[in-house]
């Protein structure tokens, strides 16, 4: 599904950041265009918003696309704090925070994963490309083959050989994946403000 | 110890450069004799026969080969061997291969079709890779970065061992010839796996209209099927603004689709309901714009059975093919819907075109037209 979305959606290149890269870092202009390119799309929002309340250091969060972005970039949404991102516990109320998000921005917020797709030294200049998906309700879906969803198979050594010597493990599953709106969707690129090796 | 291993046989006709077998699985073993060079006169390099072993390391080889004598003998390829491959994850790249100052080699402006690209060293490319280009800067402000981190696809035409020739506006007057004095790291990538899942997001460099009729030039194939429904994405600097999917002045919010009606090429197609665009398309952005650069894109947005004109083609449900390289391959898969996303991946291993430490013109998958015969283990028990 990852390299699906990678491959067939279109994408946006970062171009607020300061690193004179192509594309550039993330900064909080490109994650206001994409929300707008989104939004004037016609593509619908995933989380409703927090109300302010009266609670040292929180803000009221806007509602949000999702924003599906790599752990290593933590270090520049940090860098973006007091720009317009939060993180998850400055919310007025962190109920509805999943446990992957690491906060929001303007109206996305961000997921993060260590399996979020990155293209090694591919940039204008040769740092890693970070893919961002942002993404609307209506922009994706994934089907499940009637009789075919995902199952363990396990088989005890005596039914998987001869001798009785080896188990059998094994997953199976069939499935498909497909842009049900492909206005819903955008992979927004950027690099990194700095090369550190995380 | 049989219980597990995996066994396969087959045979190719070779095209002189290196050859990917698919299998359902990864042997850590293989060996192979070039049947036609073992039915021919005994002839210096020749390579007749070799085999590889998982524990010698990816890319190395051990053949049987004619020396200058022309005698049998035992050599070593350490570079160009065989190998195993997996392509099941995109945004895989080779090594920068070096231009400019570095490489000694540059990026020609040939034509208004044409970009060459010369190295000092062999490149290792095949027509039909798709690369990518990196630090293109002849000097801070002049170069090429306007175009890297396109996929291009290296053409038939021009190719060498040490030059080729990609698909782009190669006149375009902001782009600076890259040589010898080129600052930095100027180079290209080789991209593994390009069209893991198909039909993707293409990049044209090329866009006329006449008469109704749209015809769009890709820097690598697209992929697309007579029928299919695109949209297009163009950043204003590039001209053809009425294209573009969204925003749509007429309608806010209704997005614009068109039809491919024909498919030239790999990397040509052409659309219907075409309007007169707006303002010519003519991918010439400044140098100096290229931070945050964005390319214009065109995008599969339906199959062929979504609606639409009506569809008087051929089968709809064929096993689809792809255009890897310059011909379209087969896939894995079953029977699909045509112009729908497909799932191209494979594994199994890959004979490649080194030569040996004492044959050192050989080429070890012979050359075009040799029938070469090959067998692929994978042990389910192996002592070291």
């Amino acid at each position: 599904m990852r390299d699906y979305v990678v491959s067939a959606a279109s994408q946006i290149n970062c171009g607020g950041g300061s690193n004179g890269d192509n594309p550039t870092n993330l900064s909080p202009s490109d994650c206001s265009l994409v929300a707008t390119t989104l939004d004037t799309n016609n593509a619908y929002k995933f989380m409703s918003g927090i109300e302010g309340m009266d609670r040292f250091g929180t803000g009221p969060i806007r509602s949000s696309y999702f924003m599906l972005s790599s752990t290593e970039l933590q270090t520049d949404f940090d860098g973006l704090v007091g720009a317009g991102i939060f993180n998850n516990w400055n919310y007025p109320n962190n109920s509805s925070a999943l446990p992957s998000e690491w906060g929001s921005i303007f109206n996305l917020r961000i997921l993060t994963s260590s399996e979020a797709p990155v293209a090694r030294g591919a940039s204008a200049n040769g740092q890693d490309v970070y893919y961002n998906t942002v993404l609307g309700k209506q922009a994706i879906t994934h089907i499940n083959q009637d009789g075919f969803s995902m199952s363990l198979i396990y088989r005890d050594p005596y039914y998987s050989g001869m001798l009785a010597q080896n188990a059998t493990l094994a997953v199976k599953f069939a499935q498909a994946q497909a842009l049900t709106q492909d206005t819903a969707i955008r992979n927004l690129l950027c690099t990194r403000l700095s090369g550190t090796i995380l | 110890m049989a219980e597990y291993s995996k066994l396969a046989k087959g045979h190719f006709t070779s095209t002189g450069f290196a050859q990917f077998v698919n299998l359902p699985f990864q042997p850590d073993y293989v060996r192979f004799t070039n049947y036609t060079l073992a039915n021919s006169a005994a002839t210096s390099q020749n390579v007749i026969s070799g085999f590889w072993d998982v524990s010698m390391g990816q890319g190395q080889a051990v053949v049987q080969g004619y020396n200058a004598t022309p005698a049998l003998i035992y050599d070593v390829v350490s570079n160009g061997g065989i190998s195993t491959f997996a392509a099941g994850l995109m945004l895989q790249y080779g090594p920068l291969v070096l231009l400019g100052s570095s490489g000694g080699a540059g990026i020609a402006k040939t034509s208004g079709t044409v970009l060459t690209v010369t190295t000092a060293a062999a490149h290792g490319l095949q027509p039909g890779d798709w690369i990518i280009f990196q630090n293109l800067y002849e000097t801070l402000t002049t170069g090429m970065q306007q175009i890297a981190g396109i996929p291009f696809q290296v053409q038939s035409a021009g190719f060498s061992s040490t030059a080729f020739q990609v698909a782009w506006l190669g006149n375009a007057s902001n782009l600076t010839v890259i040589d010898t004095s080129a600052t930095g790291a100027a180079g290209f990538k080789k991209i593994l796996f390009p069209t893991l899942y198909e039909p993707g997001v293409c990049f044209p460099y090329t866009i006329t209209v006449t008469a109704g009729v749209g015809t769009v030039t890709c820097t690598a194939p697209h992929n697309f099927k007579i029928g299919q429904e695109i949209a297009f994405r163009i950043p204003s600097v590039y001209g053809a603004q009425n294209l573009n999917e969204l925003p749509d002045p007429l309608t806010p919010g209704k997005p614009k689709y068109f039809y491919v009606v024909s498919t030239p090429s790999a990397t040509q197609f052409t659309f219907a309901n075409a309007p007169v665009l707006s303002t010519a398309y003519v991918v010439d952005a400044a140098f100096t714009s290229f931070p945050g650069l964005n390319f214009a894109q065109c995008v599969a947005v339906g199959d062929v059975n979504t609606g639409g004109d009506l569809y008087s083609g051929g089968n709809l449900y064929p096993s689809p093919n792809v255009f890897t390289g310059l011909v379209a391959a087969p896939t894995i898969n079953g029977p699909a819907i045509q112009g729908a996303y497909i799932n191209n991946t494979s594994q199994g291993f890959i004979i490649g075109s080194g030569s040996g430490r004492v044959l050192t013109t050989a080429d070890l998958v012979g050359a075009a037209g040799n029938i070469v015969y090959w067998e692929a283990i994978l042990h389910d028990y192996s002592v070291n």
